[in-house]
């Protein structure tokens, strides 16, 4: 015994002049470590790293592959979905990972009425933007979650979702400790109280407004991983400042760069600029209840007369790619190879106006965002670019905008804008996460000028068939078709996949962004 | 005395009262519906729907202004819509970090204002008064934002003196656990150096970022002050007398000098605890101001209201503390 402690001592020593800490600059502070009940980006990243969820991504892409479950697979309705868990996986409080704790988590999401969701306060509000709604709600997917045996649970729906794997195992939904949920009551995954998964790291202290301290999980079920000893989330809110501690190496690496500073990062010698593959698009909605905009052949005439590749050069550099494609590049498999930008064409598009019986143009109302946005940082100089570019057509643009609050609201609110700028990240692998908010009937955000949501029957059509198919290369094939309609329709032009900018020091290897937003810092190592 | 004491105290009531009616009046006028704000771009109708509830927002004013109010005489300050953390521990927990801040940046502006002050009195019109009037009238004008920036990029990044934010380095606080949440006091009570001068240099930069204003407007007050009572009868008298300039100047002159002083002091002490928002936020300074911030931009409006009614009260309470010691300082002024 005591030859044990005096070489736990030694190694102790040894270890402790090597030990390794990773510190990230983190944009805020987490909200919550409690999973299904957040939607931050600082949150779910640093929850990443301390829970796992059932299934994984690749890293740096969208495709799913094993994590706590090695294997699932759907029945041929595609409506039950059966998930194999890893064995001798243990949380990091020592309990162990089995088929009821996977239940456990997924019905405190799930169900509203579930006694062990501690705090009334909390939204949980994720579960029912994915998965169609709490239990008991017409819309829920979810009809059942069963334990089959120890290591297989079952998933039953009420609809097929194919995409279910790829949203379960979004960034939200980390499998926690059951036995640390019931223990820790409201104060679970809060700064007073405990936050416990299966992951690569575990949570040693949170100092709110300060910094969030991991240190290795030494029973992590990965070996080798992870390949440092602790990771510090350092908050540092403001861009500039937060810059400026990389440069002087207060913090290893860091997220959400302004696209400005690339060529500032690249004259570092110290620094890395890191790009994280694009998972958004930046649109501008053409509202078709405003007369100009109902004519199809308006909004393709617009669609023709930005010139979108110099809009994404000048604002973006290379951190932007326009493509046509409502769906990112990530999703290249569910994209039409017919789909083509429309060519800028400035003469073709006024034809195409007058064609459509407004050969001097007519006065437009567009709306540009108050705030940046990774697929929009710079708003209003865009919205300007637009305007001039339509101006050659005669149409007269006026520039609005109002605050942010409001302009969310009052776009859906009769009449509506008649056109306006917004965008969309993804939560998950799969089309349908892009497609069905803004297109899927009766949810689609198209709106008829009456403050009520406006259904284009054929589309609406596709997109149910799409997200309801287990068959894959039928589900390829239709959310092609729906690519090459919603480009004719041209009701949001695609203007925009941005790719965020991220920054490094030289020392740290081995960090692949995910295009989901966040990813393990476990493959991260540091000279 | 006492009942003056008293009768100022009880005075606050109603100035208190006013100020819980501003801050919840002004974040009615702006446009916009919080819930919308903080769900963003995906919030559905039911969400915002659940939210409104949550927050009270359905309510009407008054009924809400009520509840906040009886909230606060209740001693409980909300809690953020955001994070769910009750404001008043947050408060609490950041109250420290600003008022050291606060603190360290009035002692830059004192320990460089006055000195500087009373030489471009004495020696008006030299190049030292010239100089020091025109570099305060550059302090007062800097952007705040700016002036730390700079500060940060010639100190932290380029020179490496200084750290470029934070109140600890990493390191040192994954172990330290702060006793009074006063890091430079915490050093020295828990007989640790390296936290003391750890603290201490993280403590120079965004001091001299928060002290630059007062510390121009200081040197100014010190300088007109000064040539005020260097021009007084007694102070002739004073030199008539044959007594050394030195003495003169520090005995005589600077003795009264510094009653409007100390007003400028308290009122500007006041003023950076509630005011060190932008310096905060560039220092990742974990302070009330940078919490206000956040809040203001999260549309967190318990938080704000929380945040700006004890920044307010601490403010009116601060004025009240330089109103008795002025009156402790000048025996012509009675209590009554």
């Amino acid at each position: 015994m005591k030859r044990k402690i005096l070489l736990g001592l030694l190694v102790a020593l040894g270890l402790g002049f090597a030990q390794k800490t990773l510190v990230f600059g983190a944009n805020g502070e987490p909200v919550s470590l409690e999973p299904g009940n957040i939607t931050d980006g600082i949150s779910i990243y640093v929850q990443r790293q301390i829970y796992d969820t059932l299934v994984d991504f690749k890293p740096g892409s969208t495709e799913v592959t094993a994590g706590l479950a090695t294997s699932w697979f759907s029945s041929q309705d595609g409506k039950v979905w059966t998930f194999r868990l890893r064995q001798g996986v243990k949380f990091q409080d020592g309990t162990e990972l089995d088929a009821e704790a996977v239940k456990f988590n997924v019905e405190r999401w799930w169900d509203p009425k579930n006694p062990t969701r501690i705090d009334a306060a909390a939204r949980y509000e994720i579960w029912p933007e994915l998965f169609g709604g709490f239990k008991g709600d017409p819309g829920s997917i979810l009809k059942e979650v069963q334990v089959v045996d120890k290591y297989t649970i079952r998933f039953v729906l009420n609809q097929p979702f194919p995409a279910f794997p790829a949203a379960i195992g979004s960034g939200y939904f980390g499998i926690a400790s059951p036995a640390a949920i019931k223990k820790d009551g409201a104060k679970y995954g809060s700064p007073t109280g405990s936050a416990v998964g299966t992951g690569p790291f575990r949570l040693v202290e949170w100092r709110p407004g300060e910094q969030v301290v991991l240190e290795k999980n030494p029973t992590y079920w990965k070996k080798g991983f992870p390949k440092v000893d602790r990771v510090v989330f350092r908050v540092i809110k403001d861009p500039a400042a937060r810059l400026a501690a990389l440069k002087a190496g207060t913090i290893d690496f860091t997220t959400d760069i302004p696209p400005a500073n690339l060529k500032d990062l690249e004259a570092d010698r110290n620094l890395d600029a890191v790009f994280r593959p694009s998972f958004n698009v930046g649109y501008l909605a053409l509202n078709p209840s405003h007369k100009p905009l109902s004519d199809p052949r308006v909004r393709q005439a617009i669609a023709m007369a930005i010139n979108k590749k110099a809009i994404v050069q000048a604002f973006w550099g290379k951190l932007g790619l326009t493509d046509g494609h409502f769906t990112p590049p990530s999703m290249k498999a569910f994209q039409s190879p017919k789909v083509t930008d429309y060519e800028f064409n400035p003469q073709k598009a006024k034809a195409l106006l007058a064609e459509a019986g407004y050969p001097n143009g007519f006065d437009l109302e567009l709306w540009y965002m108050p705030v940046s946005r990774p697929y929009f940082p710079t708003p209003k100089e865009i919205a300007e670019a637009m305007a001039a570019d339509l101006s050659a057509l005669g149409i007269r643009v006026k520039l609005q905008t109002k605050d942010w609050a409001s302009y969310l609201a009052d776009r859906k609110k009769a009449p509506g804008f008649q056109a306006y700028m917004l965008g969309w990240t993804g939560d998950y692998g799969d089309p349908q996460n892009f497609y069905d908010p803004h297109f899927a009937c009766p949810i689609a955000d198209l709106f008829d000028g009456t403050g009520k949501p406006l259904c284009v029957k054929e589309l609406g059509d596709i997109l149910t068939k799409a997200a309801t198919t287990p068959n894959l290369e039928e589900r390829k094939r239709l959310y092609q078709q729906a690519d090459e309609l919603t480009f004719n329709l041209a009701l949001r032009v695609p203007i925009v996949h941005s790719q965020p900018l991220l920054a490094k020091r030289k020392n740290i290897s081995g960090w692949v962004p995910s295009p989901l937003g966040s990813e393990s810092f476990e493959t991260i190592e540091k000279r | 005395m006492w009942s003056y004491v008293l009768r100022r105290l009880i005075g606050l009531i109603p100035v208190l009262f006013g100020i819980t009616l501003l801050v919840f009046l002004f974040l009615q006028l702006i446009p916009g519906d919080p819930a919308q704000a903080i769900l963003g771009e995906r919030g559905t109708p039911e969400q915002l729907a659940a939210l409104r509830e949550k927050l009270g927002l359905n309510k009407p004013l008054h009924v809400q202004y009520f509840t906040f109010v009886r909230n606060i005489l209740t001693g409980d300050l909300g809690t953020s819509a955001v994070s769910t953390i009750p404001v008043a521990e947050e408060l609490k927990r950041r109250w420290p970090a600003t008022f050291e801040l606060a603190l360290a940046a009035t002692l830059v502006a004192v320990v460089f204002g006055i000195p500087v002050g009373i030489l471009a009195a004495v020696r008006k019109n030299s190049l030292l008064d010239t100089l020091s009037m025109s570099l305060s009238l550059v302090g007062v004008s800097m952007p705040v934002f700016w002036l730390g920036l700079l500060l940060v990029y010639l100190f932290a990044v380029n020179l490496h003196w200084l750290p470029t934010g934070g109140r600890l380095s990493t390191d040192l606080a994954i172990d330290f656990r702060p006793l009074t949440g006063f890091l430079v006091l915490d050093g020295i009570l828990t007989l640790k150096p390296q936290v003391l001068t750890d603290a201490l240099r993280h403590l120079i930069l965004p001091a001299l970022t928060l002290g630059t204003i007062p510390l121009a407007i200081l040197t100014r007050i010190t300088r007109s002050a000064m040539l005020e009572v260097l021009s007084q009868d007694y102070v002739r008298t004073a030199r008539a007398k044959g007594l050394a300039e030195r003495q003169v100047i520090l005995k005589h002159a600077l003795k009264n000098a510094l009653l409007p002083v100390v007003t400028i002091i308290g009122l500007q002490f006041g003023t950076l605890l509630g005011g060190a928002i932008l310096t905060e936020t560039i220092f990742s300074w974990p302070g009330i101001g940078s919490y206000i911030y956040e809040g203001i931009l999260n549309r967190d409006y318990p938080v704000v209201q929380a945040g700006v009614l004890v920044v307010a009260t601490v403010f009116v309470l601060v004025n009240l503390l330089v109103d008795l010691s002025y009156a402790l300082l000048d025996p012509r002024i009675q209590y009554r």
